[in-house]
Protein backbone atom coordinates (compact mmCIF):
# COMPACT_ATOMS: atom_id res chain seq x y z
CA UNK A 1 0.00 0.00 0.00
CA UNK A 2 0.94 3.63 -0.30
CA UNK A 3 1.34 4.03 3.39
CA UNK A 4 3.99 1.35 3.37
CA UNK A 5 6.01 3.37 0.90
CA UNK A 6 5.76 6.51 2.90
CA UNK A 7 6.97 4.96 6.14
CA UNK A 8 9.46 2.32 5.17
CA UNK A 9 11.41 1.98 8.38
CA UNK A 10 8.82 2.16 11.14
CA UNK A 11 10.75 1.62 14.37
CA UNK A 12 9.62 -1.08 16.73
CA UNK A 13 7.56 0.39 19.54
CA UNK A 14 7.22 -1.84 22.61
CA UNK A 15 3.83 -1.93 24.30
CA UNK A 16 3.85 -0.60 27.87
CA UNK A 17 0.30 -0.28 29.05
CA UNK A 18 -3.24 -0.15 27.78
CA UNK A 19 -6.80 0.22 28.88
CA UNK A 20 -10.18 -0.19 27.28
CA UNK A 21 -13.60 0.74 28.54
CA UNK A 22 -17.18 1.27 27.44
CA UNK A 23 -17.47 4.72 25.98
CA UNK A 24 -20.68 5.21 27.96
CA UNK A 25 -18.82 4.59 31.19
CA UNK A 26 -15.96 6.85 30.17
CA UNK A 27 -18.38 9.66 29.32
CA UNK A 28 -20.19 9.34 32.63
CA UNK A 29 -17.58 11.38 34.49
CA UNK A 30 -15.33 14.14 33.24
CA UNK A 31 -12.77 13.35 35.92
CA UNK A 32 -11.93 10.10 34.18
CA UNK A 33 -9.66 12.12 31.88
CA UNK A 34 -7.65 13.47 34.78
CA UNK A 35 -7.58 10.22 36.70
CA UNK A 36 -6.59 8.04 33.77
CA UNK A 37 -3.91 10.40 32.53
CA UNK A 38 -2.40 10.80 36.00
CA UNK A 39 -2.40 7.08 36.63
CA UNK A 40 -1.06 6.00 33.25
CA UNK A 41 1.60 8.70 33.27
CA UNK A 42 2.85 7.54 36.62
CA UNK A 43 2.91 3.90 35.56
CA UNK A 44 4.86 4.42 32.36
CA UNK A 45 7.30 7.00 33.74
CA UNK A 46 8.80 5.07 36.62
CA UNK A 47 11.83 3.98 34.62
CA UNK A 48 12.45 7.26 32.85
CA UNK A 49 15.49 9.33 33.86
CA UNK A 50 13.38 11.77 35.86
CA UNK A 51 10.18 9.88 36.66
CA UNK A 52 8.36 12.74 38.38
CA UNK A 53 8.85 15.29 35.69
CA UNK A 54 8.32 12.82 32.89
CA UNK A 55 5.06 11.81 34.45
CA UNK A 56 3.95 15.42 34.85
CA UNK A 57 4.71 16.20 31.22
CA UNK A 58 3.18 13.01 29.89
CA UNK A 59 0.05 13.42 31.94
CA UNK A 60 -0.49 16.88 30.44
CA UNK A 61 -0.38 15.53 26.91
CA UNK A 62 -2.42 12.41 27.58
CA UNK A 63 -5.08 14.36 29.41
CA UNK A 64 -5.60 16.60 26.38
CA UNK A 65 -6.05 13.55 24.17
CA UNK A 66 -8.53 12.02 26.57
CA UNK A 67 -10.40 15.29 26.74
CA UNK A 68 -10.54 15.38 22.94
CA UNK A 69 -12.12 11.94 22.89
CA UNK A 70 -14.46 12.90 25.70
CA UNK A 71 -15.69 15.92 23.81
CA UNK A 72 -15.72 14.37 20.35
CA UNK A 73 -16.68 10.76 20.97
CA UNK A 74 -20.09 9.13 20.70
CA UNK A 75 -21.49 7.00 23.52
CA UNK A 76 -21.74 3.66 21.71
CA UNK A 77 -18.71 1.44 21.49
CA UNK A 78 -15.47 1.37 23.38
CA UNK A 79 -12.57 3.68 24.00
CA UNK A 80 -9.10 2.20 24.01
CA UNK A 81 -5.79 3.78 24.86
CA UNK A 82 -2.40 2.16 24.56
CA UNK A 83 1.07 3.49 25.27
CA UNK A 84 4.19 2.19 23.55
CA UNK A 85 7.83 3.09 23.84
CA UNK A 86 10.75 3.29 21.49
CA UNK A 87 13.91 4.85 22.91
CA UNK A 88 13.19 8.38 24.09
CA UNK A 89 9.71 8.39 22.57
CA UNK A 90 6.32 7.29 23.79
CA UNK A 91 3.54 6.55 21.34
CA UNK A 92 -0.04 6.97 22.45
CA UNK A 93 -2.78 5.34 20.40
CA UNK A 94 -6.21 6.41 21.40
CA UNK A 95 -9.27 4.92 19.65
CA UNK A 96 -12.83 5.97 20.18
CA UNK A 97 -16.12 5.91 18.28
CA UNK A 98 -16.87 9.17 16.62
CA UNK A 99 -19.82 10.41 14.54
CA UNK A 100 -19.29 10.37 10.78
CA UNK A 101 -19.54 14.15 10.63
CA UNK A 102 -16.58 14.51 12.93
CA UNK A 103 -14.18 12.40 10.97
CA UNK A 104 -13.47 14.98 8.32
CA UNK A 105 -12.93 17.48 11.08
CA UNK A 106 -10.31 15.30 12.73
CA UNK A 107 -8.56 14.69 9.41
CA UNK A 108 -8.23 18.41 8.86
CA UNK A 109 -7.14 19.15 12.39
CA UNK A 110 -4.43 16.49 12.23
CA UNK A 111 -3.28 17.72 8.81
CA UNK A 112 -2.93 21.24 10.18
CA UNK A 113 -0.47 20.12 12.81
CA UNK A 114 1.89 19.35 9.91
CA UNK A 115 1.35 22.65 8.11
CA UNK A 116 3.96 25.39 7.91
CA UNK A 117 1.48 27.77 9.42
CA UNK A 118 0.83 25.62 12.50
CA UNK A 119 2.47 28.06 14.90
CA UNK A 120 0.76 31.10 13.37
CA UNK A 121 -2.58 29.35 13.67
CA UNK A 122 -1.89 28.44 17.24
CA UNK A 123 -0.99 32.01 18.21
CA UNK A 124 -3.98 33.31 16.35
CA UNK A 125 -6.32 30.97 18.20
CA UNK A 126 -4.78 31.94 21.54
CA UNK A 127 -5.23 35.61 20.86
CA UNK A 128 -8.75 35.48 19.45
CA UNK A 129 -10.73 32.38 20.42
CA UNK A 130 -12.80 32.28 23.54
CA UNK A 131 -12.31 28.59 24.17
CA UNK A 132 -9.85 26.17 22.64
CA UNK A 133 -11.16 24.15 19.71
CA UNK A 134 -10.07 20.56 19.26
CA UNK A 135 -7.84 21.80 16.47
CA UNK A 136 -6.00 24.03 18.90
CA UNK A 137 -5.58 21.17 21.32
CA UNK A 138 -3.81 19.14 18.65
CA UNK A 139 -1.71 22.16 17.68
CA UNK A 140 -0.82 22.55 21.34
CA UNK A 141 0.49 18.97 21.40
CA UNK A 142 2.51 19.51 18.24
CA UNK A 143 3.97 22.82 19.40
CA UNK A 144 4.40 22.46 23.14
CA UNK A 145 5.15 18.74 23.29
CA UNK A 146 6.88 18.33 19.91
CA UNK A 147 4.28 15.68 19.11
CA UNK A 148 3.98 13.92 15.78
CA UNK A 149 0.32 13.24 15.14
CA UNK A 150 -1.49 11.04 12.63
CA UNK A 151 -4.84 9.44 12.19
CA UNK A 152 -5.86 5.84 11.51
CA UNK A 153 -9.33 5.10 10.27
CA UNK A 154 -9.42 1.37 9.45
CA UNK A 155 -12.20 0.54 11.80
CA UNK A 156 -15.21 2.86 11.53
CA UNK A 157 -17.01 4.21 13.42
CA UNK A 158 -13.84 4.34 15.52
CA UNK A 159 -10.93 6.55 14.73
CA UNK A 160 -7.46 6.23 16.17
CA UNK A 161 -5.24 9.18 16.89
CA UNK A 162 -1.58 8.19 17.03
CA UNK A 163 0.69 10.61 18.84
CA UNK A 164 4.44 10.26 19.21
CA UNK A 165 5.81 12.21 22.14
CA UNK A 166 9.60 12.70 22.51
CA UNK A 167 9.27 13.78 26.12
CA UNK A 168 12.34 12.08 27.56
CA UNK A 169 14.48 14.42 25.48
CA UNK A 170 12.56 17.49 26.58
CA UNK A 171 12.45 16.59 30.26
CA UNK A 172 16.06 15.63 30.86
CA UNK B 1 1.86 13.70 40.41
CA UNK B 2 0.32 16.44 42.42
CA UNK B 3 -3.20 15.71 43.53
CA UNK B 4 -3.28 19.16 45.09
CA UNK B 5 -6.47 21.07 44.53
CA UNK B 6 -6.35 24.15 42.39
CA UNK B 7 -5.53 27.42 44.12
CA UNK B 8 -5.66 30.92 42.73
CA UNK B 9 -4.56 33.72 45.05
CA UNK B 10 -3.77 37.36 44.85
CA UNK B 11 -1.26 39.05 47.07
CA UNK B 12 -1.91 42.76 46.71
CA UNK B 13 1.30 43.75 48.51
CA UNK B 14 3.56 42.10 46.03
CA UNK B 15 1.08 42.46 43.14
CA UNK B 16 1.43 38.78 42.56
CA UNK B 17 -1.31 36.48 41.37
CA UNK B 18 -0.43 32.84 41.82
CA UNK B 19 -1.85 29.68 40.40
CA UNK B 20 -1.06 26.33 41.99
CA UNK B 21 -2.17 22.72 41.84
CA UNK B 22 -4.17 20.97 39.16
CA UNK B 23 -6.84 22.68 37.09
CA UNK B 24 -8.55 20.66 34.38
CA UNK B 25 -12.08 22.01 34.06
CA UNK B 26 -14.58 20.72 31.53
CA UNK B 27 -15.86 24.19 30.90
CA UNK B 28 -14.89 27.72 31.83
CA UNK B 29 -17.85 27.96 34.21
CA UNK B 30 -16.06 25.72 36.68
CA UNK B 31 -13.30 28.28 37.10
CA UNK B 32 -15.48 31.38 36.80
CA UNK B 33 -14.67 32.40 40.34
CA UNK B 34 -10.90 32.32 39.84
CA UNK B 35 -11.26 34.14 36.56
CA UNK B 36 -13.14 36.98 38.12
CA UNK B 37 -10.61 37.14 40.97
CA UNK B 38 -7.92 37.36 38.34
CA UNK B 39 -9.77 40.16 36.53
CA UNK B 40 -10.18 42.11 39.74
CA UNK B 41 -6.52 41.69 40.58
CA UNK B 42 -5.57 43.13 37.22
CA UNK B 43 -7.92 46.03 37.72
CA UNK B 44 -6.35 46.80 41.07
CA UNK B 45 -2.78 46.43 39.87
CA UNK B 46 -0.55 49.32 38.87
CA UNK B 47 2.70 48.97 36.98
CA UNK B 48 3.68 45.32 36.96
CA UNK B 49 1.50 42.34 37.84
CA UNK B 50 3.38 39.14 38.52
CA UNK B 51 1.68 35.93 37.50
CA UNK B 52 3.25 33.09 39.43
CA UNK B 53 2.73 29.65 37.91
CA UNK B 54 5.70 27.97 39.60
CA UNK B 55 3.53 25.49 41.42
CA UNK B 56 0.99 24.99 38.72
CA UNK B 57 1.25 21.24 38.23
CA UNK B 58 -1.43 20.82 35.59
CA UNK B 59 -3.62 23.20 33.60
CA UNK B 60 -5.62 22.00 30.62
CA UNK B 61 -6.14 23.98 27.44
CA UNK B 62 -9.59 25.08 28.54
CA UNK B 63 -8.21 26.81 31.61
CA UNK B 64 -5.08 28.05 29.86
CA UNK B 65 -7.15 29.75 27.18
CA UNK B 66 -9.53 31.27 29.69
CA UNK B 67 -6.77 32.81 31.82
CA UNK B 68 -4.76 33.86 28.78
CA UNK B 69 -7.85 35.56 27.43
CA UNK B 70 -8.06 37.74 30.53
CA UNK B 71 -4.42 38.80 30.31
CA UNK B 72 -4.50 39.44 26.58
CA UNK B 73 -7.70 41.49 26.85
CA UNK B 74 -6.15 43.52 29.63
CA UNK B 75 -3.14 44.28 27.44
CA UNK B 76 -5.49 45.68 24.84
CA UNK B 77 -7.34 48.00 27.17
CA UNK B 78 -4.57 48.94 29.59
CA UNK B 79 -1.37 50.26 28.11
CA UNK B 80 -0.16 51.21 31.62
CA UNK B 81 0.27 47.67 32.88
CA UNK B 82 2.88 45.01 32.30
CA UNK B 83 2.69 41.33 33.10
CA UNK B 84 5.54 39.10 34.20
CA UNK B 85 4.69 35.43 34.10
CA UNK B 86 7.01 33.48 36.39
CA UNK B 87 7.32 29.84 35.41
CA UNK B 88 9.48 27.14 36.92
CA UNK B 89 12.18 25.19 35.16
CA UNK B 90 10.89 22.16 37.04
CA UNK B 91 7.47 22.04 35.42
CA UNK B 92 8.59 21.89 31.83
CA UNK B 93 5.34 22.42 30.03
CA UNK B 94 4.47 25.69 31.76
CA UNK B 95 7.44 27.47 30.27
CA UNK B 96 6.67 26.05 26.84
CA UNK B 97 3.03 27.05 26.98
CA UNK B 98 3.20 30.46 28.60
CA UNK B 99 6.06 31.79 26.50
CA UNK B 100 3.63 32.19 23.58
CA UNK B 101 1.82 34.96 25.41
CA UNK B 102 4.92 37.13 25.15
CA UNK B 103 4.92 36.57 21.40
CA UNK B 104 1.38 37.90 21.17
CA UNK B 105 1.65 40.94 23.42
CA UNK B 106 4.91 42.77 24.15
CA UNK B 107 3.47 43.88 27.51
CA UNK B 108 3.86 40.27 28.67
CA UNK B 109 7.21 38.79 29.57
CA UNK B 110 7.82 35.24 30.66
CA UNK B 111 10.59 34.47 33.13
CA UNK B 112 11.92 31.18 34.28
CA UNK B 113 12.45 31.28 38.01
CA UNK B 114 15.65 29.49 38.61
CA UNK B 115 18.97 29.29 40.27
CA UNK B 116 19.08 32.77 41.72
CA UNK B 117 15.96 32.46 43.79
CA UNK B 118 17.78 32.68 47.07
CA UNK B 119 21.09 34.20 47.96
CA UNK B 120 23.35 31.20 48.60
CA UNK B 121 22.05 29.08 45.76
CA UNK B 122 24.90 29.61 43.35
CA UNK B 123 27.52 28.38 45.84
CA UNK B 124 25.78 25.23 46.86
CA UNK B 125 24.84 24.20 43.35
CA UNK B 126 28.36 24.65 42.16
CA UNK B 127 30.13 21.52 40.99
CA UNK B 128 33.09 22.29 43.24
CA UNK B 129 30.81 21.05 46.03
CA UNK B 130 30.70 17.52 44.67
CA UNK B 131 33.95 16.25 46.22
CA UNK B 132 32.98 17.74 49.59
CA UNK B 133 29.62 16.08 49.61
CA UNK B 134 31.11 12.74 48.79
CA UNK B 135 33.63 12.70 51.59
CA UNK B 136 31.16 14.23 54.05
CA UNK B 137 28.58 11.52 53.47
CA UNK B 138 31.21 8.83 53.76
CA UNK B 139 32.11 10.12 57.23
CA UNK B 140 28.65 10.92 58.52
CA UNK B 141 27.28 7.57 57.36
CA UNK B 142 29.19 5.69 60.06
CA UNK B 143 27.10 7.55 62.61
CA UNK B 144 23.85 7.91 60.75
CA UNK B 145 23.43 4.25 59.89
CA UNK B 146 23.25 3.57 63.62
CA UNK B 147 20.87 6.35 64.53
CA UNK B 148 18.54 6.28 61.52
CA UNK B 149 16.34 3.40 62.80
CA UNK B 150 15.46 5.58 65.81
CA UNK B 151 14.17 8.19 63.38
CA UNK B 152 11.84 5.95 61.41
CA UNK B 153 14.15 4.22 58.96
CA UNK B 154 13.24 0.58 58.35
CA UNK B 155 12.93 -1.88 55.46
CA UNK B 156 9.97 -1.62 53.13
CA UNK B 157 9.18 2.06 53.70
CA UNK B 158 8.55 4.70 51.09
CA UNK B 159 11.06 7.49 51.48
CA UNK B 160 12.26 10.70 49.91
CA UNK B 161 15.65 12.33 50.27
CA UNK B 162 15.14 16.00 49.54
CA UNK B 163 18.20 18.05 48.54
CA UNK B 164 19.89 14.73 47.87
CA UNK B 165 23.05 16.25 46.38
CA UNK B 166 25.01 13.60 44.55
CA UNK B 167 22.70 10.88 45.78
CA UNK B 168 25.21 8.86 47.77
CA UNK B 169 23.04 8.84 50.88
CA UNK B 170 20.18 7.31 48.87
CA UNK B 171 22.52 4.60 47.58
CA UNK B 172 23.78 3.80 51.09
CA UNK B 173 20.28 3.73 52.54
CA UNK B 174 19.03 1.49 49.76
CA UNK B 175 21.76 -1.03 50.46
CA UNK B 176 21.52 -0.96 54.24
CA UNK B 177 17.78 -0.60 54.83
CA UNK B 178 16.06 -1.72 51.63
CA UNK B 179 13.20 0.73 51.50
CA UNK B 180 10.46 -0.09 48.98
CA UNK B 181 10.78 3.21 47.17
CA UNK B 182 13.26 6.08 47.19
CA UNK B 183 12.69 9.42 45.54
CA UNK B 184 15.79 11.63 45.60
CA UNK B 185 15.34 15.25 44.63
CA UNK B 186 17.78 18.09 44.10
CA UNK B 187 17.99 21.35 42.23
CA UNK B 188 21.47 20.88 40.85
CA UNK B 189 21.48 19.28 37.43
CA UNK B 190 25.20 18.57 37.72
CA UNK B 191 24.79 16.70 41.00
CA UNK B 192 21.84 14.73 39.65
CA UNK B 193 23.76 13.76 36.54
CA UNK B 194 26.56 12.55 38.79
CA UNK B 195 24.06 10.68 40.97
CA UNK B 196 22.47 8.91 38.02
CA UNK B 197 25.86 8.00 36.70
CA UNK B 198 26.98 6.46 39.98
CA UNK B 199 23.68 4.58 40.29
CA UNK B 200 23.92 3.15 36.81
CA UNK B 201 27.52 2.10 37.38
CA UNK B 202 26.31 0.12 40.36
CA UNK B 203 23.44 -1.31 38.34
CA UNK B 204 20.91 0.55 40.47
CA UNK B 205 17.83 1.57 38.55
CA UNK B 206 15.18 1.95 41.23
CA UNK B 207 16.16 5.23 42.86
CA UNK B 208 13.99 7.94 41.36
CA UNK B 209 16.29 10.92 40.93
CA UNK B 210 14.32 14.02 40.20
CA UNK B 211 15.13 17.62 39.39
CA UNK B 212 13.04 19.86 41.56
CA UNK B 213 12.83 22.78 43.90
CA UNK B 214 12.58 21.68 47.49
CA UNK B 215 10.55 24.71 48.46
CA UNK B 216 7.96 24.12 45.73
CA UNK B 217 7.87 20.40 45.12
CA UNK B 218 5.65 18.63 42.67
CA UNK B 219 5.29 15.65 44.94
CA UNK B 220 1.90 14.72 46.28
CA UNK B 221 0.81 15.32 49.85
CA UNK B 222 1.04 12.59 52.49
CA UNK B 223 2.98 9.98 50.58
CA UNK B 224 6.25 9.18 52.38
CA UNK B 225 6.88 7.25 55.57
CA UNK B 226 10.19 9.03 55.97
CA UNK B 227 11.43 12.26 54.44
CA UNK B 228 15.10 13.00 54.93
CA UNK B 229 16.77 16.33 54.29
CA UNK B 230 20.41 16.45 55.19
CA UNK B 231 22.61 19.51 55.65
CA UNK B 232 20.20 21.57 53.67
CA UNK B 233 17.74 23.38 55.90
CA UNK B 234 20.73 25.42 56.99
CA UNK B 235 21.43 26.73 53.51
CA UNK B 236 17.94 28.08 52.84
CA UNK B 237 17.23 31.63 53.82
CA UNK B 238 13.74 30.51 54.82
CA UNK B 239 14.15 27.06 56.40
CA UNK B 240 10.58 27.14 57.66
CA UNK B 241 9.23 27.16 54.11
CA UNK B 242 11.28 24.14 53.22
CA UNK B 243 10.21 22.34 56.37
CA UNK B 244 6.59 23.02 55.50
CA UNK B 245 7.10 21.22 52.20
CA UNK B 246 8.77 18.27 53.91
CA UNK B 247 5.83 18.12 56.29
CA UNK B 248 3.37 18.23 53.42
CA UNK B 249 4.78 15.24 51.54
CA UNK B 250 5.21 13.16 54.71
CA UNK B 251 2.42 10.71 55.62
CA UNK B 252 0.54 11.39 58.83
CA UNK B 253 2.33 9.21 61.36
CA UNK B 254 5.51 9.32 59.25
CA UNK B 255 8.67 11.21 60.15
CA UNK B 256 10.83 13.98 58.77
CA UNK B 257 14.55 13.63 59.51
CA UNK B 258 16.92 16.57 59.19
CA UNK B 259 20.61 17.02 59.86
CA UNK B 260 22.31 20.37 60.33
CA UNK B 261 25.53 21.83 61.68
CA UNK B 262 26.65 24.40 64.13
CA UNK B 263 29.80 25.45 62.38
CA UNK B 264 31.16 27.65 65.14
CA UNK B 265 31.44 24.49 67.24
CA UNK B 266 33.91 22.78 64.96
CA UNK B 267 36.99 22.21 67.06
CA UNK B 268 40.50 20.88 67.21
CA UNK B 269 43.57 20.44 69.34
CA UNK B 270 46.28 21.64 69.05
CA UNK B 271 45.81 25.20 67.73
CA UNK B 272 42.32 25.42 69.19
CA UNK B 273 42.11 29.21 69.15
CA UNK B 274 42.91 29.75 65.51
CA UNK B 275 40.49 26.99 64.59
CA UNK B 276 37.73 28.47 66.68
CA UNK B 277 38.25 31.94 65.26
CA UNK B 278 37.91 30.66 61.71
CA UNK B 279 34.73 28.69 62.35
CA UNK B 280 33.12 31.64 64.08
CA UNK B 281 33.89 33.53 60.91
CA UNK B 282 32.41 30.71 58.80
CA UNK B 283 29.10 31.19 60.59
CA UNK B 284 29.24 34.94 59.93
CA UNK B 285 30.18 34.43 56.32
CA UNK B 286 27.19 32.19 55.72
CA UNK B 287 24.95 34.60 57.58
CA UNK B 288 26.09 37.27 55.14
CA UNK B 289 24.60 35.13 52.37
CA UNK B 290 21.50 34.50 54.47
CA UNK B 291 22.36 30.92 55.36
CA UNK B 292 22.31 29.74 58.95
CA UNK B 293 25.01 27.12 59.47
CA UNK B 294 24.37 27.44 63.20
CA UNK B 295 20.98 25.84 62.76
CA UNK B 296 21.70 22.40 64.28
CA UNK B 297 20.59 23.05 67.88
CA UNK B 298 17.61 25.04 66.61
CA UNK B 299 16.20 21.90 64.96
CA UNK B 300 13.92 21.20 67.88
CA UNK B 301 12.29 24.60 67.64
CA UNK B 302 11.96 24.45 63.85
CA UNK B 303 10.33 21.02 64.00
CA UNK B 304 7.97 22.07 66.77
CA UNK B 305 6.97 25.26 64.98
CA UNK B 306 6.29 23.28 61.82
CA UNK B 307 3.73 21.16 63.66
CA UNK B 308 5.66 17.95 64.33
CA UNK B 309 5.29 15.94 67.52
CA UNK B 310 7.38 13.20 69.12
CA UNK B 311 10.50 15.24 68.31
CA UNK B 312 13.83 13.54 68.78
CA UNK B 313 17.10 15.50 68.63
CA UNK B 314 20.56 14.05 68.97
CA UNK B 315 24.04 15.09 68.01
CA UNK B 316 27.15 13.29 66.97
CA UNK B 317 30.71 14.35 66.30
CA UNK B 318 32.49 13.39 63.13
CA UNK B 319 36.18 13.25 64.03
CA UNK B 320 39.58 12.48 62.65
CA UNK B 321 39.29 9.13 64.43
CA UNK B 322 36.41 8.00 62.20
CA UNK B 323 38.49 5.93 59.82
CA UNK B 324 41.22 7.61 57.84
CA UNK B 325 42.21 11.06 59.26
CA UNK B 326 43.03 12.07 55.70
CA UNK B 327 39.31 11.90 54.86
CA UNK B 328 38.65 14.42 57.58
CA UNK B 329 41.47 16.59 56.25
CA UNK B 330 40.01 16.37 52.73
CA UNK B 331 36.69 17.75 53.92
CA UNK B 332 38.43 20.70 55.53
CA UNK B 333 40.47 21.36 52.40
CA UNK B 334 37.28 21.42 50.37
CA UNK B 335 35.71 23.85 52.88
CA UNK B 336 38.73 26.10 52.70
CA UNK B 337 38.51 26.18 48.92
CA UNK B 338 34.87 27.13 48.80
CA UNK B 339 34.57 29.30 51.91
CA UNK B 340 37.85 31.20 51.73
CA UNK B 341 38.51 30.80 48.03
CA UNK B 342 35.05 31.69 46.74
CA UNK B 343 32.60 32.97 49.30
CA UNK B 344 34.89 35.33 51.21
CA UNK B 345 36.17 36.69 47.91
CA UNK B 346 32.62 37.23 46.79
CA UNK B 347 31.85 39.10 50.00
CA UNK B 348 34.80 41.35 49.21
CA UNK B 349 36.99 40.44 52.18
CA UNK B 350 40.50 41.95 52.30
CA UNK B 351 43.51 39.66 51.71
CA UNK B 352 44.66 39.86 55.36
CA UNK B 353 41.31 38.53 56.49
CA UNK B 354 41.34 35.73 53.95
CA UNK B 355 44.83 34.78 55.01
CA UNK B 356 43.86 34.44 58.65
CA UNK B 357 40.61 32.76 57.66
CA UNK B 358 42.52 30.14 55.67
CA UNK B 359 44.94 29.60 58.53
CA UNK B 360 42.20 28.25 60.79
CA UNK B 361 41.28 25.58 58.24
CA UNK B 362 44.95 24.64 57.89
CA UNK B 363 45.25 24.38 61.66
CA UNK B 364 42.19 22.18 61.73
CA UNK B 365 43.87 19.92 59.17
CA UNK B 366 47.05 20.02 61.24
CA UNK B 367 45.09 18.87 64.28
CA UNK B 368 43.37 16.16 62.27
CA UNK B 369 46.61 14.71 60.96
CA UNK B 370 48.64 15.21 64.15
CA UNK B 371 49.43 11.86 65.79
CA UNK B 372 48.11 13.11 69.11
CA UNK B 373 45.63 15.58 67.67
CA UNK B 374 41.86 15.64 67.72
CA UNK B 375 39.60 17.34 65.22
CA UNK B 376 35.83 17.38 65.30
CA UNK B 377 32.79 18.47 63.31
CA UNK B 378 29.53 18.30 65.27
CA UNK B 379 26.21 17.48 63.63
CA UNK B 380 22.66 17.58 64.92
CA UNK B 381 20.26 14.93 63.68
CA UNK B 382 16.63 15.50 64.48
CA UNK B 383 13.27 14.18 63.46
CA UNK B 384 9.64 14.74 64.21
CA UNK B 385 6.45 12.85 63.55
CA UNK B 386 3.68 14.33 61.49
CA UNK B 387 0.60 13.95 63.70
CA UNK B 388 -2.01 11.44 62.59
C1 LIG C 1 24.90 21.13 51.48
S1 LIG C 1 24.23 20.21 50.17
C2 LIG C 1 23.68 18.71 50.94
C3 LIG C 1 23.54 17.59 49.99
C4 LIG C 1 23.25 16.20 50.58
N1 LIG C 1 22.01 16.15 51.32
C5 LIG C 1 24.40 15.73 51.42
O1 LIG C 1 24.29 15.76 52.64
O2 LIG C 1 25.42 15.36 50.85
C6 LIG C 1 22.78 21.07 49.77
C7 LIG C 1 22.06 20.55 48.55
O3 LIG C 1 20.85 21.27 48.40
C8 LIG C 1 20.62 21.43 47.03
N2 LIG C 1 19.66 22.50 46.84
C9 LIG C 1 19.86 23.81 46.97
N3 LIG C 1 18.74 24.49 46.72
C10 LIG C 1 17.80 23.59 46.42
C11 LIG C 1 16.44 23.69 46.08
N4 LIG C 1 15.82 24.86 45.99
N5 LIG C 1 15.77 22.56 45.84
C12 LIG C 1 16.38 21.35 45.91
N6 LIG C 1 17.67 21.22 46.24
C13 LIG C 1 18.38 22.33 46.50
C14 LIG C 1 21.96 21.70 46.46
O4 LIG C 1 22.00 21.47 45.07
C15 LIG C 1 22.83 20.75 47.26
O5 LIG C 1 22.95 19.51 46.61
Amino acid sequence: MNAAHRQPAEPKFEPLLQFEMEMGTFLSDWHHCDQLSTYMARMISHNRTDPLRHSNFFSSALNELLEVSFRGGSPEGRIGCAVYRHGPKERVKISFPCPAGQRQFFREAVARTHGNDAYARYLDALSTDLAPSREVVLLDLAINFDAEIRLEEQDPPSITIVVDLPLEGIVS
Amino acid sequence: MLAAPFQAEFDANSQEFSFAGVVRPRSVDEIAHSISMFRNAIEEARGVLYINVKRLAQMNNTAFHAFSRVVLDACRTRSDIRFVVVTSSVVGWTERMFRHLGKIEPQITVEVYDSKFYPGQAFVEDTSFIPILRTQTKMTWRHERKILPRHGMRPGITMADICCGIGDFAVLVRKEFQPARIVALDHSKASLAYARDVASNFGISDIEYSYGDASEMLLEDNQFDLVTCRHSLQIFNQPDLLLKELYRICKPGGRVYITNEKNSHCLGEPRAQSIQWTYNEVARLFAHFEMDVELGPKSRRYLADAGFDDILVESFMVTNQDGDPQDFADIITAWENVYAGEMAVKRGDPPEFIKRFRQGFRDHIFAALHPKGYAGWPIWAASGRKPL
